[in-house]
């Protein structure tokens, strides 16, 4: 979603652009990050706009600074809104990546959409994400033509990224609404509170509508750490990709010794468990894990 | 020894056909019985096309999955098997048979296609279970009986060679 396929008249000045996101810490829903551009010469006129820290203002009000940035001219912006599911698969994938690298690969390419558009972005603001120092010389190394400020509390210092951070918040707020309609079937409810993991309502909402067999709903982040607690006790699933871990060695230790921690039972028939091996026979039937069955 | 009874599966009104509706998936599920399956298992067409067949992507505790309905080679079929109910003709479980020794097998279910997904990874050719179905040749070619012709046919082939 952006605000228009069309290059703005005033993409040929020298602009800047500011990125936040929202839903980053939430156990549900998608995780946004939105972006706002404009011409450097337009910047005077963004604090008259009245655009604060989204956290900060109440939801009607970000939707009507919502609706009216839109209609600004002068200003252009784009989201981009990443599904719980995409979310949990990447970072349960057989080659993880952290929120951290989803984050950065996101706000990357929005930098990289409005530069396609033809924009000539000269200037950047950003949130911090990680070690900012670190977040600053990737951004620089792939974007060498723009300068970065990668900025705690972004969303506060600079109207830009203010803008960047109600385009989020909205955006996030409407698709977990329009998710709510599209879902059938059992009894889901809206009452689920900030979706942040420390929230008592949002714990009382995941035990609620917990599955023992699939876990819970897709709205839910099924890689964050709650949902492993909550599902201790359940059925148990087991992953090749898991297992591959354990015998490795090095980086992804760290990862399994959570696993083991939450109820994974070690027990040395489990590979065979997860899939035949073909064991002791000849290469043909090992390759395509076929075993003979003489007890059943 | 365990027998089977397959008798169950001639008759097209006794059983039920679970065709299209068979998954194979890359984990380990630690639980049998039934599960609402189809409310939070919903497999979705993708774009991607592979070998002449079309994949498809569902996800299952949080994990992608990528997958492929094949159907099972003609002269094979699927089927579902359940113990053999133990009970007399009173409807009482004979004294003499534990369930755990009953290893009478019968037909519940039958399908000729699955779905099988692999996590992470498009189906492909090269997928272990795709590659089973090679043993149905070499196991028809294994059991096939030797004809005479056969054995004249292999002898003159080696002449020709030398």
């Amino acid at each position: 979603m952006e605000s228009d396929c069309l290059t703005p008249e005033w993409a040929s000045q020298p602009c800047l652009i500011g990125i936040d996101e929202a839903g980053r810490g939430p156990v549900l829903g998608p995780m946004v990050y939105g972006c706002m551009y404009c011409p450097i010469s337009y910047q005077s006129s963004l604090a008259s706009l009245h655009f604060a820290d989204s956290k900060t203002l109440k939801e009607e009000k970000r939707e009507e600074l919502y609706e009216n940035l839109k209609l600004d001219k002068s200003l252009g912006w784009a989201v981009d809104v990443i599904d719980p599911r995409e979310l949990s698969a990447k970072m349960l994938a057989k080659n993880k990546t952290n929120l951290n690298g989803i984050s950065h690969n996101s706000a990357m390419g929005l930098i990289k959409r409005v530069l396609d558009m033809g924009v000539l972005l000269t200037e950047a603001y950003l949130d911090t994400v990680g070690d900012p120092e670190k977040y600053r010389i990737k951004l620089s190394e792939r974007f060498p033509s723009i300068k970065f400020v990668v900025s705690k509390k972004a969303d506060s210092l600079f109207p830009i990224v203010s803008g960047a951070s109600i385009v989020a918040k909205v955006t996030r707020d409407r698709a977990l609404r329009e998710w709510l309609v599209e879902e059938t079937g059992e009894d889901i409810n809206r009452n689920f509170g900030s979706g942040y993991p420390g929230d008592p309502e949002t714990k009382v909402w995941l035990v609620q509508h917990k599955h023992s067999v699939f876990g819970f709903p897709s709205l839910v982040r099924f890689s964050w750490g709650t949902c492993t607690t909550l599902l201790k006790g359940e059925v148990e699933v087991a992953w090749e990709a898991d297992e591959t871990e354990e015998s490795g060695n090095g980086s992804s230790n760290k990862r399994q010794a959570k696993l083991s921690s939450f109820g994974f039972k070690t027990c040395d028939k489990r590979s065979e468990e997860i899939e035949s091996s073909g064991k002791g026979r000849c290469k043909f039937f090992q390759a395509r894990k076929i075993q003979q069955l003489t007890q059943f | 020894m365990g027998t089977i009874d397959l008798r169950a599966a001639t008759d097209e009104n006794s059983i039920a056909d679970l065709s299209s509706q068979v998954h194979q998936l890359p984990c380990c599920i630690r639980f049998d019985g039934p599960a609402d399956v189809s409310h939070f298992f919903k497999p979705q067409s993708s774009d991607v096309e592979i070998d002449g067949v079309r994949t498809e992507e569902a996800h299952f505790r949080g994990r992608k999955l990528q997958g492929a309905t094949i159907s099972l080679p003609s002269g094979y079929s699927g089927f579902v098997l359940g113990q053999a109910s133990n009970l007399n003709a009173n409807g009482k479980r004979k004294a003499s048979m534990p369930a755990e020794e009953n290893q009478c097998w019968e037909v519940k279910a039958k399908f000729d296609n699955l779905t099988y997904w692999n996590h992470d990874s498009l189906p492909s050719k090269d997928d272990t279970f795709l590659r089973s179905f090679h043993w149905f040749s070499i196991a028809e070619a294994l059991h096939k009986p030797v004809k005479v012709e056969d054995l004249v046919a292999v002898s003159h082939c080696g002449k020709d060679k030398i």
